[in-house]
């Protein structure tokens, strides 16, 4: 009774408290792609990525029922660095649907105008107030300046903003003065050098002003843990949660189990979530349902290193190299490539290692059961685009004469009309299709993911690529096939599945179906290789396809924009030697990098994986078809 | 867009340098160049985005120049016939008939191939023995070999962003000329153009081009093509003549440059944002 009473009471003050107005929020998700646009089209840095913000707690004062309630202790901010733009995941600070719309476009116009960094903080200090309040004001007016369509928009936003604060008059003296300041640098852009200092230590935080940007926070990091951190990445696959809002955290290390019988707590803190307890518990099997609410009201989360133990469903794999007697077999071993690194602009030589394989245990196979109506069909259909000659009437030059035509014009000339111009020979015209084209596959762990009840990510690409070679060998254009996964950049794994010069017979289906996901995504490197093999065909059009199931990454520090703007570069390469790079991803997020990488119209996103079989094959057509 | 001869350019400036002279703002010293080339016979490529300018420039400089002006826009159905000329089966008798090409050589005036990478690679090669310095014009139909005047210049334009792998540029063509390349103009150069050719004021000038230069940052990335001069022209002259300017610049730009609905809706925010709503 007394746990009812207590819920009912909880969700009663908490509406009531509410000071955003969930019925008019706007969703960061649902308009990630035009910010993102808009952002790069305002003259902000089109590497940056945007993506949702974390909340913090402000310390601010609150209203009286926020405070009841237990609400409103936190905000999530616009922050900015030299990776990411991140914005708040949902924004509801106004009764109106379009102002909290317009107050995501300004963040995004305030972004480009702020400029790139300008508000990272060092690590380990805290970024001065007084030059976060400059720099701001700086940049509203930057803003305002380059954008001068903005500037109503601006007003309108900061009455609304101002509206929601709390009134000066109720506030102590010194509080009071700190919050007039604010909203005259609001009003006023520029007009505010610094803030009156605060009474004392009884004196409350500015309220968060959402206008603004916030300095990003510096994630602390322990160096052990990055490749376990890792690990999680790949093996999440596609069906990690939905849930993408961040939280604030911090890497802490757990405390050595010096003894295993000694069981270390802190009894004060077992009623609270909030406090972090060194506590050893590697081996609790029982994840807490309610984690996510949890999560939610935590104020920082402790992620500990844990030591690679994961619950039983994640553990799956084992990252280790197979015994070499059991591994693939290794065609050519040291094939050395270079490396772009982004923030020191150079192209470090001879930096990763990669190794061509081939499956070591692959029995020729016949195509499978469940494929052979579609290929039969993608045979025919493909077909039609094989090279053929055929006859062009009516034309003004030619080898012979057309029949037709000469007789039309006879008749017409007799009749007294007189065409001129009109073509009355037929001349033999060669449909060329000079092209050849490189599949390249992802075959890192992450393909190891579920996408159906019935199919892996791995699953979809091999029947993509049984069906796609036949419809490939009906066309007659030249094709191969390989596929790539990584392990730091001294083991970059190239699977030779089909080479330009073989057929698709038993023995290529068989190393089709003996391919396995492992290890991760260092595509650049695989790119670099994939071009100088495709380079050597001698057609026209040189198609370098990529199948994807997300971005580049690897162990090492080959991750985030330092493996999007390795692989960027990559493809930039690619694109020189007269390559047409595309690539077919099913990751849904790709619409936030790929755009960056493959440029427009250089990409597809599958929203449904399952369907990559089918579609690869006709987007094929779409891109070579005349 | 592509005028099939001579001095036909619709709405040439009012402030151009000459009477008849189509409106033209150099940017660096591409006048001076085109004219040491054309007295020297040797050909020239113009390279840059579409939109830009490249067409409206030799239309100028042939008024300039006070010479023909025989403009092809080329496609992949260009047929080497269509440059040089064909025998026509006539009333009871074939007649030869002169191709674009074959008529500059004679009458000495400026060849124009316009976007010269969408013709088929054995159709540009007939251009050859033109391009270098024999500058004749062998017709084997008719078994004529035509000297090329003086005055005759060859001109080609192409657009970099445009090469498909289909269609090149062959690199035995691509050798025969000395290159131009245009580019977007700058930001003065270009207001001062859009108030050349449309006479509108200089507040919706400055507006129009910085709405332009913001699209241009989404080339390659969210965009195919950008915003080109010609489109910010459209938009000055749909302001001008009374539209509202953010539904002209919607029609003119937005809509023009992309199909996707999210990227229209963030080049109309961008457009908003000059402009205000």
């Amino acid at each position: 009774m007394e746990e009812w009473v207590g819920g009912l009471w909880d969700r009663f003050i908490t509406r009531v408290a509410r000071r955003d107005h969930p019925e008019a929020a706007v969703h960061l998700a649902d308009i990630e792609k035009v910010l993102g646009v808009l952002f790069r089209a305002l003259g902000g840095d089109p590497g940056l990525r945007v993506a949702a913000a974390a909340d913090t707690r402000h310390g601010a004062r609150r209203r009286l029922l926020e405070r009841v309630a237990g609400t409103g202790e936190k905000a999530a901010h616009a922050t900015l660095d030299l990776e990411t733009l991140r914005l708040p995941a949902t924004l509801a600070w106004f009764p109106e649907r379009h102002l909290n719309r317009d107050l995501y476009l300004w963040l995004i116009a305030l972004a480009a105008a702020a400029g790139p960094a300008a508000l990272t903080a060092r690590e380990g200090s805290d970024f001065p107030l007084g030059a976060w309040l400059q720099l701001n004001q700086a940049a509203v007016l930057r803003a305002l300046e380059r954008f001068p369509g903005l500037a109503a928009r601006y007003r309108k936003l900061v009455e609304a903003v101002i509206a929601e604060r709390l009134d000066p008059n109720r506030l102590p003296a010194d509080e009071a003065a700190r919050e007039q300041a604010m909203r005259r640098a609001l009003r006023e852009p520029g007009s505010v050098a610094s803030l009156p200092p605060p009474a004392g230590r009884k004196s409350m935080p500015l309220q968060p002003v959402p206008l603004w940007l916030y300095p990003a926070p510096v994630a602390k990091e322990t160096p052990a843990r990055r490749a376990r951190h890792h690990e999680r990445d790949e093996s999440s696959g596609i069906d990690a949660g939905a849930e993408k809002r961040r939280h604030e955290a911090e890497r802490t290390e757990l405390p050595e189990n010096e003894s295993p019988f000694l069981l270390m707590f802190r009894a004060e803190s077992l009623l609270s979530w909030a406090e972090y307890v060194k506590v050893n518990r590697d081996t609790d099997e029982d994840e807490n349902p309610d984690a996510a609410s949890t999560a939610e009201h935590m104020d920082r989360l402790h992620l500990a290193p844990d030591d690679g133990k994961r619950v039983a469903s994640r553990v799956r794999f084992d990252l280790d190299l197979p015994a070499a007697a059991e591994d693939d077999l290794v065609l050519e071993d040291g094939v050395l490539l270079p490396e772009w690194d982004w923030r020191r602009h150079e192209l470090k030589r001879d930096f990763c290692r990669l190794q061509t394989m081939t499956a070591r245990e692959a029995p020729a196979m016949p195509l499978p059961e469940h494929l052979r109506r579609p290929a039969r069909k993608l045979r025919s259909q493909f077909a039609a685009l094989a090279p053929a000659r055929r006859w062009l009437k009516a034309q003004p030059e030619g080898t012979e004469l057309d029949i037709d035509a000469c007789v039309r014009l006879h008749s017409d000339r007799l009749a007294g009309r007189h065409l001129s111009g009109a073509g009355a020979y037929l001349a033999m015209k060669q449909n060329e299709r000079d092209l050849a084209c490189l599949v390249l596959a992802d075959l890192s762990l992450s393909t190891d993911a579920w996408v159906s009840d019935e199919h892996r990510v791995i699953d979809v690409i091999r029947d993509s690529l049984m069906l796609f070679g036949e419809a490939l060998a009906a066309t007659g254009d030249a094709f191969a096939f390989h596929g790539f996964s990584s392990l730091k950049r001294s083991l970059v794994r190239f699977h030779a599945i089909k080479d330009f010069g073989e057929p698709l017979d038993g023995a290529a289906r068989g190393r089709i179906a003996a391919l396995k996901p492992g290890y991760y995504t260092r595509m650049g490197a695989a790119i670099r290789h994939a071009t100088g093999l495709l380079e050597r065909q001698p057609a026209a059009l040189r198609l370098l396809l990529i199948l994807s199931d997300g971005k580049p990454h690897d162990i090492d520090h080959y991750e985030g924009r330092y493996g999007i703007e390795d692989t960027r570069h990559a493809l930039i390469d690619a694109r020189r030697a007269g390559l047409k790079p595309f690539c077919v991803t099913i990751d849904r997020e790709g619409a936030a990098y790929l755009p960056h990488l493959f440029g427009p119209g250089g990409f597809t996103v599958l929203r449904k994986p399952e369907e990559l079989p089918t579609r690869l094959p006709l987007l094929y057509a779409q891109l070579t078809g005349r | 867009m592509k005028t099939a001869s001579s001095a036909a350019e619709p709405a040439a400036g009012t402030s151009g340098t000459g009477g008849e002279m189509p409106y033209y703002a150099p940017a660096g010293n591409e006048i001076a160049l085109f004219e040491h080339a054309w007295r020297n016979h040797l050909p020239v490529l113009i390279k840059g985005p579409t939109g830009v300018g490249k067409t409206r420039f030799v239309a100028h400089m042939a008024a300039r120049l006070g010479l023909p002006l025989f403009t092809v826009a080329c496609h992949d159905d260009l047929t080497a016939a269509d440059l040089v000329g064909r025998h026509l089966i006539g009333d009871g008798e074939t007649y030869w008939s002169d191709g674009p090409l074959t008529r500059a050589v004679r009458e000495g005036g400026i060849c124009y191939l316009d976007e010269v990478v969408e013709a088929r690679k054995d159709t540009t090669v007939v251009i050859h023995p033109l391009a270098d310095h024999r500058r004749v014009l062998p017709i084997d139909r008719t078994g004529e070999v035509l000297h090329a005047p003086g005055s005759f210049m060859l001109v080609v334009s192409y657009n970099p962003g445009y090469q498909n792998f289909m269609k090149g540029m062959k690199p035995s063509t691509r050798q025969r000329f000395v290159s131009l390349r245009f580019d977007f103009p700058g930001a003065e150069r270009e207001e001062a153009i859009l108030i050349g050719e449309t006479g509108c004021d200089t507040m919706t000038a400055k507006r129009l081009v910085s709405i332009g230069r913001a699209l241009r940052a989404l080339k390659d990335v969210d965009l195919e093509e950008v915003a080109s001069t010609r489109l910010l022209v459209y938009a000055a002259i749909l302001i001008r003549s009374g539209m509202e300017a953010t539904e002209a610049c919607r029609a003119s730009l937005v809509e023009s440059l992309t199909d996707d609905q999210e990227v229209a809706q963030a080049l109309m925010e961008v457009v908003l944002a000059t402009f205000g709503k």
